[in-house]
């Protein structure tokens, strides 16, 4: 919460101030998709053949499928051939070996953002993959890392030193049939993080990626996949931002977990994509598939996200609970001011005996924007004894915005215990009033009354994040009380 | 994924066209002509349109169902007829969609009140003001393919009216009864209440032992301050296929409310909508009892479009072997509906490892100042109520057995019309997928 009245006058004029744009030597491929420009893509990436085979179906299959429009969003359509799907910073031919070779802007950038990429400054005990529009520059810790016998590395790097496992598990949790997104995720996508956890380790760390968009008219694509081996445990943050532009950027990623027999993994997101200014113009399309798949017994996999950027967010991270006993959280706070617009929940596959199943979802919505939960719980015959409980609480600050909860049940297993609940309210007066009358402003009491609000997801975050998180609230209501 | 054909309907209209009511109207010949143009071309839904996601309607392609025929019914036993038409109510009895006057209690209705043949109100200009204009006006056959069909189709049904300041001393009763094999039976009601009147209605399906298609559509218009009561008591054969839509225009402070008794039919789905104008009130019960491979579906729309209204939802189901209970709610609060007030709860039982449970309770909210909250649980019976019973030397079975007939009867005690609520009760125990109820519970 901030502390005077003073200082949200400050925030209020304050801009996004992830805002700026890093000046730099690129290469980018000109605006286009067709089959040359993933034959391209994949050898400017210097991948395995089966790669290029992949990509190849998935923009094949892409090709047949038509744009979803179920969601309750409303954008223009978009053109697909206007996007360049490339676009890195111009390095020497081999690419840098320490964090010395990698271009001083880029990482005066990531300095600007919060994130140095020199080790000896990082908070202790997190590893950071830091990826520059389709390319990741650099991660940290490896070394570390490897001693524990952890893969943590860009995916276009496992895909030359791994290729085993990434044959083995790409596309085993979303197929590049699954969706429209996912389909041309799986044809262009650039880079991402690979993670691999062995069986038993504890991965002595936080992992994280922290993604940036920085030329204009180009996508980001990138692929996460993490998989936890048996017994093994790991924490993985997610950040990203982007410039301030005028014109709509799509951001399509698809992030896939693995959790084997009794293996944890912890996803958090904070996403602070650029959303546009007060009018609605500019901003991050962010159309992403996440999905774990629990499949071994007593596996773990709990997503944590907030969402405060982006003109458009249209994510649904999900659980498939496969393995028997296993656990899937699903735990969001999204916002959305001016005219964000955000289709956002989670989905829950109870296959397993004994699953279980939490969803806290808290929207709030303010100015004139959209902000909808949409969640799955599915429960089939073979889930004896699954339990799911979900929550979902709305906010509305003004009266021209709107909030929206579409749940959807259904369960064919009589030992299933599903319960729903939703809310729908407003900051009340009596509340304000009460803050008031004991001498908080009206800012600082609905600062307060916002935070206490999306406290119970806020907890699930890593500490370093949850402070983050608070921030950026308050910074994304600025403007909208009073 | 199959889409019901609709090709039959179409082309063979022109046979039928001359058993239609309201030949007459200028304005209802077109109404039947667009509706006609919306089914050929829309056809019927499909698992693809969000609101007909969980109802799979290819089964009406399986028979072929044909307009029924007045001259082909089957005469009714009188006493099987008593089961479902209230002594103490008026009613109206339409006979595979045709009104039967020999069977009807229509006398000694005050006067004000309105109850006939939508077919004969068609051929008399003295009710030309109430139809003209309301009919197709609280839905319009873009709704989906089984309104469309009924508009192009309806050969009578139902038009009560209500003047102004009239509280009804008795139920109204409007009895449906199917009794021909791969009968089609489109039947159109139109309820007009006036403003400060009072009325309890009933819609009663029932059928012989034959397989049939049902597609009732009414249409209700509670005026400023007026209070109706709908009650739904479907219990159609259990070959039939039933689709029915209620659609309801509530004025200002208007109450309205709507409790369906869904027990019967192979696949049977109700739509309720309703607009709430200032300060009106709405109230939807449900019960569905599935048992054998009956699929019930309910599926509400509450549109509050101005402040103060307030709508209250409860929806039980009870679901045994192989059947599947669906509930869809939708509650749209418009930006100008200010201090609106809306609950919605689906409660589920699943008594058997073949049964299936779908719901979807939406909110769609765009105003701030608003109370609304909704609730769905799907699940077993509370184990430890089980225990406090049989700690008080209940065997296990039958405490399961009162806790989920407790379960059902929190609906049935809603209704206060005695002879309705013991039809009601009757209709549930015999449909009841356990057996073992003790009266005396009752």
């Amino acid at each position: 919460m901030s502390a005077s009245t003073q200082e949200i006058n400050n925030l209020i004029n304050q801009e996004y101030k992830q805002g700026f744009v890093t000046e730099l030597e690129t290469n980018t491929f000109l605006p286009g998709l067709d089959e040359s420009v993933i034959h391209k893509l994949s050898k400017i990436k210097n991948e395995p053949e089966f790669m290029l085979e992949y990509r190849l179906k998935a923009f094949r299959h892409w090709q047949t499928m038509k744009s979803p429009e179920w969601a309750f969003v409303k954008f223009d359509p978009i053109d697909y051939q206007s996007i360049s799907y490339y676009s890195a910073p111009k390095r020497k031919e081999d690419g840098p070996k320490s964090l010395d070779e990698i271009d001083p802007q880029v990482l005066e950038a990531y300095k600007k953002l919060g994130i140095p990429l020199d080790e000896q400054e990082r908070l202790a005990g997190v590893a950071v993959d830091a990826v520059f529009d389709s390319v990741s520059v650099a991660t940290t810790f490896k070394g570390k890392l490897k001693d524990a016998g952890v893969i943590f590395c860009p995916i276009s790097e496992a895909l030359r030193d791994h290729p085993e496992l990434i044959k083995q598990y790409l596309g085993s949790v979303v197929p590049h049939t699954d969706n429209y997104f996912a389909a041309l995720n799986a044809a262009v996508f650039t880079d991402g993080s690979f993670v691999y956890i062995p069986k038993g380790v504890r991965c002595p760390m936080e992992l994280s990626t922290y993604f940036r968009i920085n030329a204009a008219n180009t996508g980001q694509f990138e692929r996460t996949l993490i998989i936890a081996d048996e017994g093994s445990h790991v924490s993985y943050l997610e950040g990203c931002t982007a410039p301030m532009r005028d014109e709509n950027q799509l951001h399509a990623a698809v992030v896939e977990l693995v959790a084997m027999k009794d293996a944890v993994i912890k996803y958090s997101t904070v996403q602070n994509w650029y959303p546009g200014d007060k009018n609605g113009l500019g901003g991050i399309y962010n159309f992403v598939t996440k999905r774990a798949d629990c499949r071994g017994d007593n596996s773990k996999v709990s997503w944590t996200q907030v969402e405060t950027g982006s003109a458009i967010t249209w994510k649904y991270p999900s659980c498939v609970l496969t393995g028997d006993n296993s656990v899937g959280e699903f735990y969001s706070v999204a916002l959305t001011n001016n005219y964000q617009q955000a289709d956002t929940g989670t989905k829950m596959i109870h296959i397993g005996k004994n699953t279980r199943s939490t969803i806290v979802s808290k929207g709030i919505s303010a100015g004139k924007a959209q902000n909808t939960y949409r969640g799955l719980v599915k429960v089939l015959k073979s889930a004896e004894n699954a339990r799911n409980y979900t929550q979902c609480d709305s906010l509305l600050v003004g009266d021209q915005c709107g909030a929206h909860t579409f749940p959807y049940i259904e369960v064919k297993q009589p030992s299933a215990q599903v319960e729903h609940e939703a809310t729908t309210s407003k900051i009340s007066e009596d509340q304000l009033f009460f803050c008031q009358q004991r001498g908080l402003s009206a800012e600082d009491a609905v600062s307060m009354i916002v935070n206490g609000f999306c406290k119970e997801v806020f907890k699930e975050l890593p500490m370093e994040f949850a402070v983050e998180a608070q921030a950026l609230l308050g910074l994304s209501l600025e403007g909208s009380v009073g | 994924m199959a889409t019901a054909n609709t090709s039959a309907y179409v082309d063979g209209y022109p046979e039928v066209v001359s058993l239609l009511c309201g030949q007459s109207l200028p304005w209802l010949q077109q109404q039947r002509a667009d509706a006609l143009l919306q089914l050929t071309t829309h056809g019927f839904p499909s698992l693809r349109d969000e609101d007909w996601r969980y109802t799979n309607v290819s089964a009406i392609d399986k028979k072929h169902y044909g307009v029924a025929l007045k001259s082909a019914s089957v005469a009714i036993d009188s006493d099987w007829l008593k089961t479902y038409q209230l002594a103490d109510a008026w009613s109206l009895v339409l006979i595979d969609g045709y009104f039967s006057a020999e069977l009807s209690n229509l006398n000694g209705l005050p006067e004000g009140v309105t109850v006939v043949s939508l077919a004969q109100a068609m051929q008399d200009t003295h009710y030309s003001a109430l139809i003209e204009g309301r009919l197709n006006s609280a839905v319009e056959s873009t709704e989906n393919g089984f309104v469309a069909l009924n508009g192009a189709y309806f050969v009578d049904g139902a038009l009560i009216y209500i003047s102004s300041k009239q509280v009804l001393a008795k139920p109204i009763q409007v009895l449906h009864i199917a009794t021909q094999e791969l009968a089609a039976i489109n039947t159109r009601t139109l309820i007009v209440a006036d403003e400060l009147s009072e009325a309890q209605l009933i819609e009663t399906f029932a059928g012989l032992d034959c397989a049939y298609l049902s597609v009732a559509v009414a249409e209700v218009f509670v005026g400023q301050n007026a209070a109706v009561t709908l009650h739904k008591v479907q219990v159609e054969s259990d070959k039939a296929l039933h689709f029915g839509g209620t659609y309801v225009k509530q004025a200002r402070d208007a109450r309205f409310r709507h409790d369906n008794f869904a027990l019967g039919g192979l696949l049977a789905r109700s739509d309720v909508h309703t607009d709430l104008e200032q300060a009106s009130e709405c109230e939807l019960n449900g019960l569905y009892l599935g048992v054998k491979r009956q699929q019930i579906d309910n599926h509400t729309r509450i549109n509050h479009l101005k402040p103060h209204g307030i709508s209250r939802q409860l929806y039980k189901g009870v679901l045994d072997d192989k059947a599947r209970g669906v509930f869809q709610g939708r509650v749209v609060v418009a930006e100008d509906a200010q201090k609106t007030d809306s609950q919605m709860n689906n409660r589920n039982l699943l008594l058997s490892n073949d049964a299936e449970a779908d719901t979807k309770p939406q909110l769609e909210i765009y105003a701030d100042d608003v109370k609304c909250a909704h609730g769905v649980t799907v699940g077993q019976l509370d184990e430890k109520s089980i225990f406090y019973l049989q700690s008080r030397c209940v065997d296990e079975e039958t405490a399961r057995n009162m806790l989920t007939f407790a379960f059902a009867n929190e609906m049935v005690d809603k209704v206060k019309i005695k002879s309705l609520h013991d039809l009601i009760l009757g209709q549930v125990l015999t449909r009841f997928p356990q057996e073992g109820i003790n009266k005396e519970w009752l």
